[in-house]
């Protein structure tokens, strides 16, 4: 490249000398014949003609001047930018703006929606389940399943799969792992179109009460073979240990295989091959039930599947005995696969983000439209000199469309780098507020998309202001004072309509951001009925394989509940399965009772923790240190579970004293008492029925022993002292209890709290950011605009200050102008709003959709913030003065 | 939207394109020139009718270097100037053969026509 510039340099320097010899030899010919020497050299210019255009169509027969010209722009741009900085940086930063949010947001839907499923030909996977087309859906016992794949012809294959439950911890030959284990069925693997990298995974068979060939063969991840056996090629057919019980290794699944791909635990799958047994012989609630997948037959319709399966399952529910169970699992519920992956309301949100970020990437190029179709027009004069100096129109806008590239290639440059910065600050956040998977780099393909947002905003900001500047007449803007034309008018109603435009899209994101900070201020208010400050909370999980045949209660628990009880500073502590809102670790359990169906949250609880909590009883008694393993068992119910299933409708604390579950074999326990409700899941949602049982009294010949102490707890912490100082110090505690405690996540109940608005904060935060930078380049926008302008009618303010005119009255004619684009831009922003309005509604809680104080108060503060911006020219306007203003120019 | 002067200069490069060509590499037959050398023969051998202009003879001629019909070096004149020689190649001759023999049939042609 180097030595091809230097050689066309010289080549240049050639013609030049080339041409000069020509003139001098003409000249000297001219003096020969006796001409004088001023008047020969006269004549043989003449005769030369432009020379510099001879040049010109002289390199362009060499085929390179196109890259000089280009080297020429780039160069002139450059001048541009730093003879002008402000207005480069202006540009640069809005641009590099709009593109990063852009591509931050577009980055994490992508990862967030567009998940790559490692399965072949995920469009044809569905799920089934049972549902009674209202409160939910559940998965189906085998007997259900059997008739599906009996009578239907939409699927080629229906497989099934139960979690293994509980902890799971494999042996393997290099490490100790703790495994996430799934029972399939023998045809899993090849409905979901994946095979084994290593082996053949499970025998095919038809699934029968007989013993299974199946039974006890193990398929696993890539990740197990190679952390657990250290990718050991002869793993095939050697035993491995899961919880002390024996499989035979049947194959190895290719990396990044993953099934079900959404779980709650990241740690490692392994799959095991089904057996059908005696819970599969009834359709109680006693049954196992399974997940159902299944691959459509080419060409058939989901809805084709649908309306087939709902005319099987009419037939069998009507096995179901019990009406209500007729009613609860009488339809099917058939969703596309890879329409699960993604939370319906997420994928809402996250499109609505993603609009904002687009609707702010379009303010920023309408803005940068402005601001060089402004420009453009202030230099009207100069391209006019240029053309009449000989430039084609085309040269000249050729050289300002280098100059948008030139500018749009920094900005893509800052933006892509912005972008990168963004999308780790977006995916930290996304992380601490929902549990997704979050991108720590925009991927090739979005970098790809970047660029070409870069090219469309480079010609959409030069293309028009170039276009009008090649069209634009050369003598009236040569002429003096010809800067007010007629086309000078309608580009102002052009950029007036801009601006306009940019006032109406920030609107819609400041009501959205409006919207969603007043949901986030009712979810702040909604009281918790419980303490949340200064309580540490370590959320722990249980390495039960280190307890086992002990009981924990006695060996785990009591001592670190002491140990902590006992840290200096420490007012209370206390245990809970999982502390309100925290989201980690959810029990259900089924059962009957004064022939209700139940359906409860159930936790186990040390009864320290309510002097943690400070939680309100409404009847009865809390637990307390008579509670133990030898009294009575007992268990204190909430009202929402008092409501729902007292034997007095009327009366929820008649509910005390009946029996509830059985804690042993023959030991049912009392209700002795009803806590207040809080809420579980989320501020906004309903709380839900909830069982609490003492720790104390859990012991190891409890039904629901390992369930209850040996996966999950909460260790919640009352202390004064400052939680950087105080955590170390717990850790030390959880070391000393079991090694593997140390590594617990330990926050504060107040984070825990703040973590659970989760999408909503997300959502707020986002559009807090789009907002405020929507306004501040609306503001920047209307400024740039209304100081042009005003430069521009200097000369007609001066001429009306000298008729006569009060200075009021052109302060006045200015903020006119501003109030109208303001105007039309927030009556156009309402409706944009309103309509937008939709895209959040799910995600607002105390607050309507269509909430007027809302869009009142963006509006109101949308046009303070314009006439503010408006004011400053406005004032220069005024204070112009007529002598200089007449002179000038 | 092409500046209407800069578009008539090039078209008029066109319309000599292939006769600007012939009578450049014939003038070159009688020995290697430099441009201003050209256009003085071309003045006085065509009685003063023709004037190349410069703006289309140095295109002309670095185009013709490209397609290497000629060849230039930089010698001194007679003059003791330093001037860009041009010389015809092996190539450039085939090349004004071709042009001679397609502008003989076409002169014969329009005169036939014209001749009616």
């Amino acid at each position: 490249m180097n030595r091809r510039w230097f050689s066309f340099d010289r080549r240049k320097a050639d013609l030049d000398a080339e041409l000069e010899a020509h003139l001098r030899m003409a000249i000297a010919d001219r003096v020969a014949r006796g001409e004088s020497e001023p008047a020969a050299r006269a004549a043989a210019e003449r005769e030369l003609g432009n020379a510099a255009l001879a040049k010109d169509v002289t390199r362009q027969a060499w085929g390179w001047l196109f890259l000089e010209r280009l080297g020429q722009d780039f160069r002139y741009a450059l001048r541009q930018i730093r003879r002008s900085p402000g207005f480069a940086a202006t540009v640069i930063g809005t641009l590099a703006l709009g593109i990063a949010a852009a591509a931050a947001m577009f980055t994490v839907v992508d990862h967030v929606l567009l998940q790559p499923v490692s399965y072949r030909d995920p469009s044809r996977l569905v799920l089934l389940s049972e549902t009674d087309g209202k409160t939910g859906d559940s998965q189906a016992p085998w007997l259900d399943l059997q008739q599906w794949i009996d009578q239907s012809h939409s699927f080629q294959q229906i497989a099934f799969s139960e979690g293994l439950g509980g902890r799971n911890y494999l042996e393997g030959k290099t490490a100790f792992l703790e495994v996430n284990g799934e029972i399939v069925s023998s045809n899993l693997l090849d409905t979901l179109g994946v095979q084994p990298r290593l082996g053949r995974g499970f025998i095919p068979e038809k699934p029968s009460f007989a013993a299974s060939k199946n039974a006890g063969l193990i398929v696993l991840s890539d990740a197990v073979w190679r952390e657990g056996f250290g990718g050991d090629k002869n793993i095939l057919g050697r035993t491995v240990k899961i919880n002390n019980k024996l499989y035979s290794v049947a194959g190895v699944m290719p990396p990044g295989f993953r099934y079900p791909e959404k779980t709650s635990s990241s740690s490692p799958q392994v799959w095991i091959g089904h057996q059908l047994g005696d819970r599969d012989k009834d359709r109680t609630w006693n049954a196992d039930r399974y997940s159902v997948i299944a691959r459509l037959r080419p060409g058939v319709r989901p809805s084709a599947a649908t309306a087939e399966m709902a005319t099987i399952q009419k037939r069998v529910a009507a096995q179901y005995t019990d009406p209500d169970d007729r009613a609860q699992y009488g339809q099917i519920l058939l969703e596309r696969y890879t329409d699960t992956l993604v939370d319906a309301d997420l994928r809402k949100a996250l499109l609505a983000l993603l609009a904002a970020a687009g609707t702010l990437w379009l303010i920023a190029a309408v803005n940068v439209t402005n601001l060089l179709l402004a420009r453009s027009t202030a230099r009207q004069r100069e391209i006019a000199m240029r053309g009449a100096l000989g430039a084609s129109r085309w040269r000249v806008a050729q050289q300002m469309l280098v100059e948008g590239l030139v500018l749009s290639g920094v900005a893509g440059i800052a933006g892509a780098g912005l972008a990168f910065a963004s999308v780790r600050l977006l995916s930290s956040e996304i992380t601490r507020h929902l549990p997704l998977p979050a991108p720590a780099t925009p991927d090739a393909w979005i970098l790809l998309a970047l660029l070409g947002l870069t090219v469309v905003s480079a010609l959409m900001s030069t293309a028009w202001p170039a276009l009008v500047a090649v069209r634009a007449p050369i003598e009236p803007a040569l002429k003096q004072g010809g800067l007010q034309t007629g086309t000078g008018r309608r580009h102002h109603r052009m950029r007036g309509a801009l601006v306009s435009i940019e006032v109406a899209m920030s609107l819609t994101l400041l009501v959205g951001c409006g919207l969603l900070l007043r949901t986030i201020y009712s979810l702040r208010h909604v009281p918790l009925g419980y303490r949340t400050d200064h309580i540490v909370v370590a959320n722990l999980d249980i390495p039960s394989f280190r307890f086992a045949g002990r009981n924990m209660t006695q060996e785990l628990y009591a001592p670190l509940l002491e140990r902590a009880q006992h840290l200096p500073g420490v007012e209370s502590a206390g245990l809970m399965s999982v502390v309100p809102l925290g989201a980690t670790f959810t029990i259900h359990f089924q059962m009957q009772m004064n022939g209700y169906a139940i359906v409860a949250f159930l936790k186990a609880i040390s009864p320290d923790v309510q002097r943690v909590f400070g939680f309100h009883m409404v009847a009865g008694r809390y637990f307390d240190a008579q509670d133990t393993a030898t009294s009575q068992p007992v268990v204190v119910v909430n009202q929402a579970f008092a409501r729902l299933y007292s034997p007095d409708k009327h009366n929820p604390n008649a509910i005390l004293g009946s029996k509830l579950l059985n804690l042993r074999k023959n030991a049912p326990t009392h209700i002795v008492g009803i806590l207040e409700d809080t809420h579980q899941a989320g501020v906004a949602d309903p709380s839900m029925p909830e069982v609490e049982i003492a720790i104390p009294q859990i012991t190891p010949d409890a039904t629901f022993y390992p369930v209850l102490e040996g996966i999950a707890m909460d260790l919640a912490v009352r202390t004064g002292r400052p939680t950087s100082e105080f955590i170390p110090e717990l850790r030390g505690v959880l070391r000393q209890a079991s090694p593997e405690l140390a590594g617990a996540t330990i926050t504060t109940m107040d984070q825990i709290v703040e973590d659970s608005y989760g999408s909503q904060r997300l959502a707020a935060h986002l559009l807090e950011i789009f907002g405020s930078s929507a306004l501040l380049l609306c503001v920047a926008g209307l400024y740039g605009l209304l100081a042009y302008v005003v430069t521009q009618r200097t000369r007609e303010m001066g001429v009306r200050i000298a008729l006569g005119a009060r200075r009021a009255n052109l302060l006045w004619l200015v903020l006119r102008q501003a109030g109208l684009m303001l105007g039309i831009g927030v009556v156009a922003g309402s409706a944009l709003a309103l309509a937008s309005g939709r895209l959040l509604r799910g995600f607002l809680y105390g607050v309507n959709a269509h909430d007027g104080w809302t869009l009142a108060f963006a509006a109101v503060l949308l046009f303070l913030s314009g006439m503010l911006a408006a004011y400053f020219p406005a004032r220069r306007a005024s204070r112009v003065n007529p002598m200089e203003a007449l002179r000038a120019d | 939207m092409r500046n209407r002067k800069d578009a008539e200069y090039q078209n008029r490069v066109e319309l000599l394109q292939g006769t600007l060509d012939m009578l450049v590499l014939q003038t070159l037959q009688w020995g290697p020139q430099h441009g201003y050398a050209i256009t003085q023969a071309l003045r006085t051998r065509s009685g003063d009718v023709l004037q190349v202009e410069t703006g289309s003879l140095y295109p002309a001629l670095h185009r013709m270097e490209r397609q290497k019909w000629v060849a230039a070096e930089w010698k001194m004149t007679e003059q003791n100037q330093r001037a860009r020689f041009y010389r015809i190649t092996a190539e450039g001759r085939k090349q004004l053969a071709r042009d001679r023999s397609k502008w003989d049939t076409m002169v014969a042609a329009i005169s036939s026509v014209l001749e009616v």
